[in-house]
């Protein structure tokens, strides 16, 4: 084995995860360690909590991939490499050697469509992409003749539906636009993932820009569309970044702009970056932004396919169905139409995250259960606590129990809960949690984001916040939670857009599974999860005490006092204590308890 | 330490240089649909909106003032105050909230010696803490981002280290550091 790496190929994930779990740090090791090896830079694999993540191939061919590499396990890898000792088990993914390892569950029980590229390829090169087949769904479309209808048509049988949340048929809505009069036609790429807990439409541009691209490109010739505009995040700058670098080697292939590859179809893409509003995620008010105004909604109808951006007819459609698109005319509509449900096709991408073992990305078919999501492929709960339920779709979803976690992933199903698919956000949450503050938190996040049009957005998310957050100060009573229940309808029926008509889902699906939290807070002015800080106290346990007055040096406001070393004489003043939990957080032995 | 950490502040508002706004305006176009990315343009340059560079672009383009206002006050991006000489952003995504962004939260603002609720930047403008939706790296939570770097996996207690050893590097005071914290370091 060569030890100046000769031969070798190590490949780094460097998606924003990857960073910032500093990947950077550990391809420049490995680079002083193996000089001579060739250096490969991914994105993220989807794998977030192995991050950062290594895969090293030998110059004989056998590679083998490592997570969670530091600084400090590094050298045992770098010694295994080179032939000197046994394997390190505890970074070991998998190989082309060894059967895999637990940890590689995470990717086997995955079926990746939308994500088939992410974590395999340089996503700032445009021939490791069409190494990978992009670009071959555009030239069978251009150059085999398949008319647009032909290509809606495709749409149409896998019955791929908007990925963003609302589930609407793709080929229904393209289907108005490509019948609408008006010239030009818009084709609007919807990447402003304004879901706490949502990643997904993050690690596909960052991690497979040209996927996205071509998916864009076949929207847009379905449609008749002239102009694009990806609308993305500002807050994914390296997203920004490698799709713009896109744009760029694709005008420059020919395979974007005039005349792409000669066929006399011609379709060129702006990139305009969202400035932070939640409610740029609807339609109309996306549109608003682009044309420079306060991102507000209006009325539908009309509806963007007939009267949208300028005026014009526009389609706007979500990261992850465009995605889908390529996938679907190479391999055919009822390729993608044999996976998942009756009523739910294909894939869909989870962002799995909270109180689960393995956290990450995850495309599972239609039709899996969330329990085979949250255990089978997340590996159940991180902390060994038992789970309480999990939280799908983020503001506008919902939270489901543990009971109910053999629920099917579809769009019906879901619903049916309380819940929605949304766009994909899965935070898992465990006994630690407390429903009530779940519940308040997204509320105080959609008041937040409401654009004030609607006066039972504005005004009623405010009450309802102000509601939670007496219930959760210990104030509240019985009467809160009806005026909660009488609000709540009042505010969906109300409201023009998705915002505020999904805005009180987390509190109707808390109240419905976890009315007993709410009881507690009430009644026994308790918080269950031990979260809520007017009803919880934080007090140190002097049997179990070292007295080594950690805890005292990061107290906020110099609440706990004791002499060093004897863990019998300290105490939390509680007329100072602020229930931050700090103390918790930094005592070892686990001698602040909480009650 | 140098002086300039020392300083009030005061001094952190910007000096706007006109020909840099035209040069925008050029590039970027002054129709309405400019507005946003207009001024995207400037707090990239200055880090916030100075009203100077603001004034400029409603006199030279076709954007009035009711329309850019209302844009920068709209969107969570922009901000109109000053920020301190580096930006901490602290994700309050979903998973960030549930496992404790709220302490890390604290932990800054004591360190830094911030206790009025309104406001973000320490006394000496050394750092500004911003609460921010969710940075899409859930799997990392708590998160900040200190600049462009993100720290992940915080406890309170660590975001203070972190934010410490920040300020010894890059010669910074935190007006609400306790010496003990700072020998507990090493």
């Amino acid at each position: 084995m060569s030890s100046s790496g000769k031969g070798m190929t190590i490949t780094v994930g460097e998606g924003s995860c990857g960073i910032a779990a500093g990947a950077r740090e550990i391809r420049e090791l490995l680079v002083q360690r193996f000089p001579e090896a060739e250096f490969r830079t991914v994105s993220c694999l989807g794998m977030c909590h192995q991050e950062p993540m290594v895969e090293i191939a030998n110059s004989d061919g056998k590679s083998y991939l490592w997570g969670q590499v530091n600084k400090k396990n590094l050298p045992k890898i770098v010694r295994f490499h080179r032939g000197e000792t046994e394997i390190p088990e505890k970074n070991f993914i998998r190989s082309s050697e060894q059967p895999a390892t637990d940890k590689a569950q995470y990717l086997q029980r995955q079926h990746r469509i939308a994500l088939r590229n992410v974590g395999h390829l340089d996503p700032t090169s445009l021939d490791q992409a069409r190494a990978r087949g992009g670009y071959s769904a555009i030239t069978r479309i251009l150059q085999g003749g398949m008319s647009p209808e032909d290509v809606i048509e495709q749409a149409k049988i896998s019955n791929l539906r908007g990925r963003g949340g609302a589930g609407f048929p793709t080929a229904t809505k393209w289907g108005f636009a490509r019948g609408a009069p008006g010239y030009p036609k818009y084709l609007i790429c919807n990447g402003d993932e304004g879901d706490p807990g949502a990643f997904m439409d993050r690690s596909l541009l960052e991690g497979d820009p040209h996927t996205v691209l071509e998916g864009m490109l076949i929207a847009a010739y379905a449609i008749g569309a002239s102009k694009g505009y990806a609308y993305i995040r500002a807050e994914y700058p390296l997203a920004v970044d490698y799709f713009g670098r896109a744009l760029v080697a694709a005008r420059q292939a020919g395979l974007l702009g005039d005349n792409i590859l000669g066929s006399g179809f011609s379709f060129d893409i702006k990139i305009k970056e969202g400035a932070g509003a939640f409610v740029c995620g609807e339609e109309t008010a996306l549109m608003a932004s682009i044309e420079g105004q306060r991102g507000m909604p209006r009325i539908r109808p009309p509806f963007p396919a007939i009267e949208g951006l300028f005026g014009k007819p526009t389609i706007i459609n979500n990261v992850e169905t465009l995605a889908n698109l390529a996938w679907i005319i190479n391999n055919g509509g009822a390729a993608y139409a044999a996976i998942g449900t009756e009523k739910s096709k294909g894939t869909k991408v989870f962002a799995l995250a909270g109180a689960v073992a393995r956290g990450g990305l995850v495309e599972v078919p239609m039709g899996m259960t969330v329990r085979q999501v949250i255990y089978d492929i997340g590996g159940g709960s991180a902390s060994g606590r038992p789970l309480k339920g999990v939280q799908l779709g983020g503001p506008s979803g919902g939270c489901i129990p543990e009971a109910l976690f053999d629920t099917l992933i579809e769009y019906e199903a879901i619903n049916a809960t309380g819940a929605i698919m949304g766009s994909g956000g899965m935070v898992v949450l465990d006994s630690k949690s407390c429903m009530v503050d779940i519940a308040r938190y997204f509320l105080e996040f959609t008041q937040l984001e409401s654009c004030g049009k609607c006066t039972f957005c504005r005004l009623g998310t405010l009450r309802m916040k102000e509601l939670l957050n007496k219930i959760c100060a210990g104030e509240g009573t019985m009467a809160d939670i009806e005026a909660l229940e009488r609000l709540a309808p009042q505010v969906k029926e109300a409201s023009l857009c998705g915002l505020g008509q999904t805005a009180p889902n987390p509190v109707l699906t808390t109240l419905k599974y976890f009315r007993d939290e709410y009881i507690a807070h009430v009644e026994e002015k308790r918080c269950p999860g031990g979260v809520c800080k007017a009803l919880i106290t934080h007090a140190i346990d002097q049997s179990v005490c070292t007295g080594c007055s950690i805890c005292e040096r990061y107290c906020p406001v110099n609440c706990i006092t004791g002499e060093k070393q004897k863990g019998h004489t300290w105490v939390i003043d509680q007329s100072v204590c602020i229930n931050c939990g700090m103390c918790a957080e930094v005592c070892n032995p686990e001698a602040v308890k909480v009650q | 330490m140098s002086k300039e950490s020392l300083e009030a502040k005061e001094s952190l508002e910007a000096t706007v240089d006109p020909a840099l706004v035209r040069k925008w305006i050029e590039e970027i176009g002054s129709d309405s649909s400019a507005a946003v990315p207009l001024l995207q343009a400037i707090q990239r340059e200055y880090r916030y909106l100075p009203r100077p560079a603001m004034d400029l672009v409603v006199n030279q383009t076709d954007i009035t003032a009711s329309q850019l206002f209302g844009v920068a006050t709209f969107y969570a991006q922009f901000r109109l105050k000053p920020v301190g000489r580096h930006l901490i952003k602290v994700c309050h995504g979903t998973a960030c909230h549930v496992s404790g962004a709220d302490r890390v939260d604290t932990a800054l603002h004591q360190i830094l010696g911030i206790t009025d609720p309104g406001e973000d930047t320490a006394s000496n403008g050394s750092y500004t803490v911003e609460k921010v939706a969710c940075i899409g790296c859930c799997s990392l939570a708590p998160v900040m981002l200190v600049g462009d770097e993100a720290v992940p996996h915080l406890k309170g207690a660590d975001a203070q280290r972190f934010l410490q050893k920040h300020a010894r590097k890059n010669q910074e005071l935190l007006p609400g550091e306790r010496k003990e914290a700072g020998e507990a370091i090493q």
